[in-house]
């Protein structure tokens, strides 16, 4: 196996834990607002979704407690950013401690123990060409996490309640003026990137590194939270940008272990630097930054 | 006198009660003369690992003295402010031995050995010494290069991996010593290295690993992580793979290759001995498998019997001093010299060794 198809074969995985945290996000903020408390909300989805699957050995109860409890995190900072109107920056870094916090104190007596991963399911015929065929065998999260990319885009395009979604985010005194409930439409899109971000990090901690050690997460939650930015909050570019970067910091790596002559430190900052690069360059487009921007972002909204 | 429970008698109690829980541990160890012993990790204590290590190596020095020591643990201490933080307020608890088990604390703890002179301190991994302080290493090359003689004994295609923490002097010293190691047994053997840049990403050294042994390699070294994130996907992969500190058996039981393991309890033992007899003296404590602080554990049994026999001579040679790891000739990456024939390396060029050693294919990092 050459370094191409080992790219090729790994990089939906890869980017898996930042593509369901950062749709999550994407949703939560073109509704206007900003959790950065993400991180928080992956590493005790990561917590929960192992230790059901350490006592109870199944992945669908995992990734659901574990989207359950990010879900609950996330009322938490919504009550605070929402009801009580406190500063979304704010509130969503105390929540986002807060969470690693309680990852911590969870997975205390778990440290460096291990369960099984989840078995591949491999498209017939399409899984067997060489080089690209890694690409079509993949566990079963990712073909969800593909649909669900879908069906967000889609959602968001097309619906009348992706469009309900957006307005809020964009004038929520408009919306309000046409009967919408902007703080229930607002809790209902934080919560789902509570969902979200608690299945992010059950993929990371039982399929992705099937271990638990804490501070896993390693700061991917920021990464999906400065991917949904430099994506300019759409939802193929949030694909786009999370592939490419698990792509990357997989060829670096297959490029050190070749052999390539070139500074590791530099190799391992290549994800940041190619991504920032590359969705940098296609978001210079100011009109288009201008027309997909979240007006309201981050605004506390007093009816 | 009726007290009653009113707010300002409810703060003063408080406060009284916290005062004296505050002060009592102190009085408590000054009257009875036990020793306080405090350890400082870097990272949480799991099952296996460095810290793991460390903490095992105070076992029998509990079992030693019993009532007279006081062994307590601070795990997940962050390196800088708040580990000086911690140190400083367990010694002025009443620890008179730390253990501060991390690079990142020496300033720190240099410090508090400056300002009390009647506690003593070890430092992992450091070069610092003050008549309290110790800093002490363990020669892990010495066990990688038995390692590396069983890989290559047992890899089919002669290409060997490693996914290594960080390119330091200790680290780069692991890895030349199993690459020549493997040479021993095979002399065309090769070594690839992945540098993580990283203490602990078990993500990433899942996925390093995923990329040497998708590149052929079918010995994987686990280099400096503490959770079995590598040694777990070789299992899964089905690559061998052999790593440090402590044994991670549990975790692949049948591509296990053996681990480079450290017991510090003999060390940890003579200095604590050492303070009780006042005699505790700073100095340089580079341990090896001369002072069976290096020992290599689990072996796999796979290792066919003749190189088995090998590994056993060259650990005495090791042990006796007769056939130390790096002696000449011993050839750069570059082909150039590095070690002239008849020649040994000196600890202090051991210890700061910045280059790789013929065979291992991986440029270093500069």
């Amino acid at each position: 196996m050459n370094a191409l198809t080992f790219v090729l074969a790994g990089m939906l995985a890869a980017a898996m834990p930042f593509l369901l945290a950062a749709l999550g996000e994407l949703l939560a903020e073109r509704s206007g607002v900003m959790n950065l408390g993400i991180e928080g909300m992956m590493a005790v989805g990561a917590v929960i979704a192992f230790l059901s699957v350490h006592h109870f050995g199944t992945h669908t109860l995992g990734f659901l407690l574990a989207g359950l409890a990010g879900a609950a995190l996330s009322l938490v900072f919504a009550w605070l950013a929402l009801t009580l109107r406190a500063n979304q920056v704010a509130a969503g870094l105390a929540i986002g401690i807060l969470g690693q916090g309680l990852s911590a104190l969870f997975g205390k007596s778990y440290e460096s123990r291990t369960v099984a991963g989840l078995p591949k399911l491999s498209i017939p015929s399409l899984s067997e060409i060489p080089v690209v065929g890694g690409l079509f065998s993949q566990d079963a999260v990712v073909w969800l996490g593909l649909l669900a990319t879908l069906t967000i885009w889609a959602a968001l395009r097309f619906t009348k309640l992706g469009l309900v979604i957006r307005a809020v985010g964009e004038n929520p005194s408009a919306a309000r003026s046409l009967g919408y409930p902007v703080i229930a439409i607002r809790y209902s899109c934080v919560m789902f990137g509570g969902l979200m971000a608690g299945f992010a990090g059950a993929y990371a901690a039982t399929v992705y590194t099937p271990l638990w050690a804490d501070g896993m997460i390693a700061g991917r939650g920021w990464i999906a939270l400065a991917l949904v930015v430099f994506a300019t909050w759409m939802t193929g570019r949030v694909f786009f940008g999370a592939v490419l970067f698990g792509a990357v910091s997989l060829a670096q790596l297959a490029a050190q272990a070749g052999g390539v002559n070139l500074n590791s430190q530099l190799l391992a900052s290549l994800p940041y630097i190619v991504t920032i690069l590359v969705l940098g360059v296609i978001s210079s487009n100011r009109r288009l930054l201008k027309v997909n921007g979240v007006a309201s972002l981050g605004k506390t909204y007093i009816p | 006198m009726t007290s009653t429970l009113n707010r300002r008698n409810f703060l003063r109690t408080t406060a009284a009660m916290g005062l004296a829980a505050g002060f009592a541990p102190a009085m408590a160890l000054a009257e009875d003369g036990t020793l306080g012993i405090t350890l400082v990790l870097p990272s949480p204590l799991g099952d296996v690992g460095w810290g793991r290590a460390l903490a095992n190596g105070l076992e029998p020095v509990k079992a030693a003295y019993g009532d007279k020591v006081k062994v307590t643990i601070l795990e997940n201490i962050m390196e800088g402010p708040d580990a000086d933080r911690i140190m400083t307020k367990s010694v002025a608890d009443g620890s008179k031995f730390l253990i501060a088990g991390s690079f990142g604390y020496q300033n720190g703890a240099l410090q508090i050995a400056r300002r009390n002179a009647d506690v003593s301190v070890l430092h992992a991994s450091g070069f610092m010494v003050a008549p309290n302080f110790t800093p002490f290493a363990a020669r892990n090359y010495e066990g990688t290069y038995l390692l590396g003689m069983a890989a290559a004994a047992l890899s089919k295609s002669g290409k060997l991996g490693t996914v290594s923490a960080f390119a330091i002097p200790e680290l780069i010293t692991s890895i030349n010593a199993f690459t020549l190691g493997a040479q021993a047994i095979n002399p065309a053997a090769e070594v690839a290295v992945v540098w993580v840049n990283s203490w602990f990403d078990p993500a990433k050294e899942q996925e390093s690993a995923k990329a040497l042994i998708a590149q052929g390699c079918d010995v994987i070294f686990s280099n400096a992580q503490d959770t079995p994130s590598v040694v777990d996907i070789c299992e899964k992969s089905g690559a061998y793979v052999c790593n440090l500190n402590s044994s991670m058996k549990a975790y692949a039981a049948t591509k296990y290759l053996g681990c480079a393991a450290t017991d510090w309890s003999p060390f940890f033992l003579e200095q604590v001995k050492a303070h009780f007899e006042g005699s505790f003296k700073g100095h340089n404590a580079f341990l090896g498998m001369a002072e069976q602080v290096e020992k290599v554990l689990d072996w796999s049994a796979d290792i066919p019997a003749d190189v088995m026999e090998k590994i056993k001579a060259r650990e005495a040679g090791i042990t006796s001093g007769e056939a130390p790891v790096f002696a000449g000739p011993i050839a750069k990456q570059d082909g150039s010299e590095g070690v002239a024939a008849g020649a040994a390396m000196k600890d202090e060029e051991i210890v700061a060794m910045d280059w790789h050693v013929k065979g291992v294919t991986t440029p270093l990092p500069n």
